[in-house]
């Protein structure tokens, strides 16, 4: 059932169905972004309950002028990164960032190697693998990326530079197992 | 080092891109902590907005009720308590206990009245609605000439009236769509039209 503006003034009035539908149709989006920044689904859940409850408190600010999903997305990549930074997580990458020579962790090791790009974004830094996340995964520029963490521009292209090359190779192995991105080729360097 | 080319690196993240798993939380998680926040209003349900239908749509009809009493009052119409009665005295000897009542239990000039919880709230609120439907039968009764009553330009304008009170509350429930006195208003106002588009029918007048 869609989320119409009717039901959207019943959870503001504390509605607790209406929340319940809010909470439904946008939960397993919410929660997935949530979940890639943390990587780590214990501290994802608990966060996750701090983000809703930041869109049930700021819903009566909601003015309609973007779609609700984009609205409540930002307040989850908000209050995410801010929970991140509370327990020094992005704190010590961003120190990180500011090192070029700080992640250059192609390591070789390949029992290191994931099974998926969800686990292979898990053995990111916090850093790399916010930038990852919010670029590439949630479509935000790097501009809008170096404002909600704090860095420059430059730095959030050379973390997620960094992070490809990481994941590309944590992920090799699916060429071999997986027909699903079969065709190997060459590729190219995506200009980032 | 095998490594994945970039163009397959982009197709494994357009499918994480479009991957939703099953929510983080469970809804009574998220929604106890609503209700410690005071987020989520009531208990079970919310007294003014229960989620069953049929008790909205029953409490809906009562006050259609009283608001169709109100407004038959009002114009003048006899209401089922005037017909048995069968004398005028059945209305005049009500308002007495009204005015006694109303001296005595809710007079707002002189009270200091402080509620301490919703439910005293709101029986004063239907206490108050009860007083205000017998005082409008007693005005119904005796302070509205029989030239007034027959006059076109006070029905109109008592029509116009009732339009413009059915907009604003109109508009006011999708605001507040709950609200319990937003409510009475709305519903003894669309009564109210009702019955005087009923005595604009009878009275023969037209342009409504």
């Amino acid at each position: 059932m869609p989320f119409d503006q009717l039901d959207l003034k019943r959870a503001i009035a504390g509605d607790e169905r209406a929340m319940q539908r809010l909470w439904s149709q946008h939960a397993p989006h919410i929660d997935a972004v949530v979940r890639r920044l943390c990587g780590d689904p214990e501290l994802a859940a608990d966060i996750s309950q701090e983000v809703w409850m930041q869109i049930f408190r700021a819903l009566p600010s909601y003015r309609g002028d973007s779609q609700f999903g984009t609205w409540a997305h930002r307040i989850a990549v908000n209050r995410t990164l801010n929970a991140l930074r509370k327990i020094r997580r992005i704190a010590k990458l961003e120190i990180e960032i500011e090192d070029d020579t700080a992640i250059t962790e192609m390591e070789t090791d390949r029992t290191f190697m994931a099974e998926s790009i969800d686990q292979a974004m898990k053995k990111l830094s916090p850093g790399a693998r916010a930038v990852f996340v919010l670029h590439d995964i949630e479509g935000y520029t790097h501009g809008e990326i170096g404002e909600e963490l704090g860095i420059t521009s430059g730095g959030s292209k050379s973390q997620l530079f960094k992070a490809r090359a990481k994941l590309r190779t944590l992920l090799a192995h699916l060429v071999e197992d997986s027909p699903n991105v079969a065709g190997k080729g060459k590729g190219h360097v995506a200009a980032i | 080092m095998s490594q994945l080319s970039e163009q397959q690196l982009d197709q494994l993240i357009a499918a994480e891109r479009a991957r939703e798993e099953e929510p983080l939380n469970e809804w009574r998680t998220i929604a106890a902590r609503a209700r410690e926040e005071g987020l989520i209003r009531g208990g079970s349900g919310p007294r003014w907005s229960s989620g069953q239908p049929w008790l909205q749509a029953a409490a809906a009809v009562l006050l259609l009720i009283g608001g169709i009493a109100i407004g038959r009052t009002t114009i003048g119409l006899p209401t089922v308590n005037q017909q048995n009665a069968a004398a005028p005295n059945a209305v005049a000897t009500n308002p007495p206990t009204s005015q006694a009542s109303a001296s005595t239990q809710s007079n707002p000039a002189s009270s200091t009245y402080s509620f301490t919880s919703v439910d005293q709230a709101t029986d004063a609120l239907d206490r108050a609605v009860r007083e205000y439907q017998n005082a409008s039968q007693y005005l119904a009764a005796n302070n509205i000439s029989t030239k007034t009553r027959d006059s076109a330009a006070f029905y109109t304008a008592r029509a116009a009236a009732l339009d413009k009170i059915a907009n604003a509350t109109e508009s006011a429930l999708q605001t507040a769509p709950h609200d319990p006195v937003i409510n009475q208003y709305y519903l003894a106002t669309m009564g109210a039209r009702v019955a005087t588009r009923q005595m604009v029918s009878t009275a023969g007048l037209r342009g409504f």
